[in-house]
């Protein structure tokens, strides 16, 4: 039993890191109306950039956290630039390959620049253990859920309370209407993407922390899971794709309990394809997309 | 231009024509004859290979707008197949290649299925999912496809009654199943089945009310594709003689993903081309191989920019429809093309 509740918990703490993922996720899609695949490259050059500000100033995982969102807003920037500012109102295939060939060019510069095997994160929070009732948890794990629930929670007044925050569920709501009441589209979508890839940022330092390594080839699967979460969400509303990413982490961490530590990105997929399969439009509300 | 140069062909005389072809078909068949560095006579294996997988790809990709990126799972499912068969089973090569290109298609199926109703999105990430699984099976399933060690020494087939085994020989099996693979779908392109799909491709919702069943056609598609990629992975792995599966990351797939986009799309000589070009590529990028990727993901950011339907891919279809793409060759001094 105890160890069922461990692995539990265990499961939570890394689902809301895949919950920040997919966070991030769904504000990309949401805003741009156009899918991503450069996501999973985001995260991973959140855990370099984190890297190097521990590097740099010190252990202190906030100074990290905004760091290595300040790195992925500014590759958010560029991405936008790249792959979505001049194909808001083409196909959507187009800014779907451009996505792919962005991320091609991430990953393989980071393999060549930062060199292609894992690194150690070690020893960025205390390694102690604190006992509430029967759950044994350690400093940071706690440390990480307290910062993905305050960053969910910033992002949920960010939308409801700020202007800003209003202007963007327009946008991606209808863009024809949003700059029909005098919006800046572009402008909008260019924010969007910073706030999605600066969380993913946050949330591949998260995650580099949590394993105690990171590398340059570790974004694809992460990538996916962001996807696989938030779909349950259908892809654009953020509340649901923070629980897949919840779900995901618990299922993933009973089944490696029951099988071995190598199908761990096995079990993402599965749970991709029994949402597809029982409720592929997700849990987000029909007329227009919801942040 | 490749209409211009169907044209001009068309209007020689026949006995011409069919002279030209002949001496083509002699010129193609001789290729081993005149080259026969091992080193080169690799490059153009690889080329073929990759005509039918990308090729394959490409009618998934550029003939119905779905968009598969992990072509690489399916390729090794096809290599695994045979690989399996013919060292564990003692299977003759021959006999295992239908077997890998239907399991292939099966696999691909199954996979893809829950995802014909959604949006092109979905079947990107599932393919994408399912490359990396694939890949990872193969690489814990010890028992079936040695796991890390791989799969070694796989029996060369036999080919007109002899032992294929080096290069040169390969070449007329290799060329054998892209011509194949060419003119059968030419042939499905042309019928209702390839119009069904193109229809899907420029619109569904017009092709639906026109009674294109989308799930159907769009199923079929798929396993089409899939199967082709299959056959294409049983034929190489005798050749590779070696299967294990670091051969099959998502990069391999990547790669096969430039050859079609860089080619061109919903043309059929488009992969052709884009495998020409991008295993030319491959070579001349040796020495900074590293490289590689990043020069393929470039290349294709500045496709999508500049000509999103590839070198010589559909210009009719949507797959070209980008107004920015045209401002910008304008803004670099081209002129705009008059539409007649």
């Amino acid at each position: 039993m105890d160890y069922a509740i461990s692995i539990f918990v265990n499961g939570i703490v890394q689902g809301s890191i895949y919950a920040l993922m997919a966070l991030g996720y769904s504000v990309i899609v949401g805003i741009t109306g156009l899918v991503t695949f450069t996501h999973g490259e985001v995260i991973m050059m959140g855990a370099f950039a984190s890297f190097y500000v521990f590097e740099l100033f010190g252990n202190n995982i906030l100074i990290g956290a905004v760091g290595s969102f300040i790195v992925c807003g500014i590759l958010g920037i560029i991405i936008y630039k790249v792959c979505y500012e001049r194909f808001l109102a083409a196909p959507r295939h187009i800014a779907l390959i451009c996505t792919i060939g962005a991320s091609m060019m991430i990953k393989n510069l980071a393999q060549i620049v930062f060199g292609p095997n894992q690194k150690p994160m070690m020893g960025i929070v205390k390694n102690q253990l604190v006992k509430i009732g029967p759950v044994q948890l350690s400093v940071l794990q706690l440390v990480i859920l307290a910062i993905v629930l305050i960053l969910a929670l910033g992002l949920s007044l960010f939308f409801s309370k700020t202007k800003y925050g209003v202007a963007m569920r327009a946008v991606s709501q209808d863009k024809t209407a949003a700059s029909l009441m005098g919006l800046n589209v572009n402008a909008n979508v260019l924010l969007g993407n910073i706030i999605g890839c600066g969380l993913a940022g946050v949330a591949g330092m998260l995650i580099s922390v949590y394993y105690q390594a990171f590398q340059a080839t570790m974004g694809g699967p992460l990538g996916m899971k962001a996807f696989s979460a938030s779909v349950l969400g259908g892809l654009t509303d953020s509340r649901f794709a923070a629980l897949g990413g919840l779900f995901l982490g618990i299922i993933e961490n009973f089944g490696i309990a029951v099988s071995s530590a190598s199908f761990r990105d096995i079990f993402a997929f599965i749970f991709l394809i029994l949402i597809l399969i029982l409720k592929p439009q997700g849990f987000s509300k029909k007329g227009g997309i919801k942040l | 231009m490749t209409q211009k140069l169907k044209a001009w062909f068309m209007g020689l005389p026949k006995a011409l024509r069919i002279l030209i072809a002949a001496l083509l078909i002699v010129l193609v068949l001789l290729v081993p004859r005149f080259l026969t560095s091992s080193y080169i006579m690799g490059i153009v294996c690889r080329i073929l290979l990759y005509c039918t997988l990308a090729g394959s790809l490409n009618v998934i990709n550029g003939y119905t707008g779905q968009f598969s990126i992990g072509h690489a799972g399916f390729f090794a499912v096809g290599c695994y197949t045979t690989a399996v068969l013919s060292s564990h089973y003692g299977w003759n090569f021959w006999f295992t290649l239908p077997i890998a290109g239907i399991l292939t298609a099966i696999i691909g199926l199954l996979v893809a299925l829950p995802t014909f109703r959604m949006t092109g999105i979905y079947l990107s990430i599932v393919t994408l999912g399912f490359s990396e699984i694939i890949r990872l099976v193969a690489l814990n399933w010890t028992g079936l496809t040695g796991g890390p060690l791989g799969i070694k020494g796989i029996p060369a087939p036999q080919f007109l009654g002899m032992n294929v085994r080096r290069a040169g020989d390969y070449y007329y099996i290799f060329l054998l199943f892209a011509v194949l693979f060419l003119l059968i779908t030419a042939r499905v392109l042309k019928s209702r089945i390839g119009r069904a799909w193109m229809s899907i491709r420029e619109d569904q919702q017009a092709a639906q009310s026109l009674g294109v069943e989308l799930v159907k056609y769009k199923a079929m598609n798929f396993a089409y594709g899939a199967f082709w990629a299959g056959l294409a992975g049983a034929i190489y792995a005798p050749y590779i003689n070696y299967v294990d599966s670091n051969t099959f990351t998502l990069d391999e797939g990547f790669n096969i993903l430039s050859m079609a986009i860089i080619g061109g799309m919903g043309t059929l000589g488009g992969p052709v081309l884009g495998s020409f070009v991008v295993n030319i590529l491959n070579e001349l990028l040796r020495p900074v191989s590293a490289y590689r990727l990043v020069v393929y993901g470039l290349l294709i950011v500045v496709m999508m920019w500049i000509r999103p339907q590839g070198l010589i891919g559909a210009s009719d279809s949507m797959l070209a429809n980008n107004r920015t793409g045209l401002d910008l060759l304008e803004r670099l001094g081209f002129k705009k093309r008059k539409t007649a």
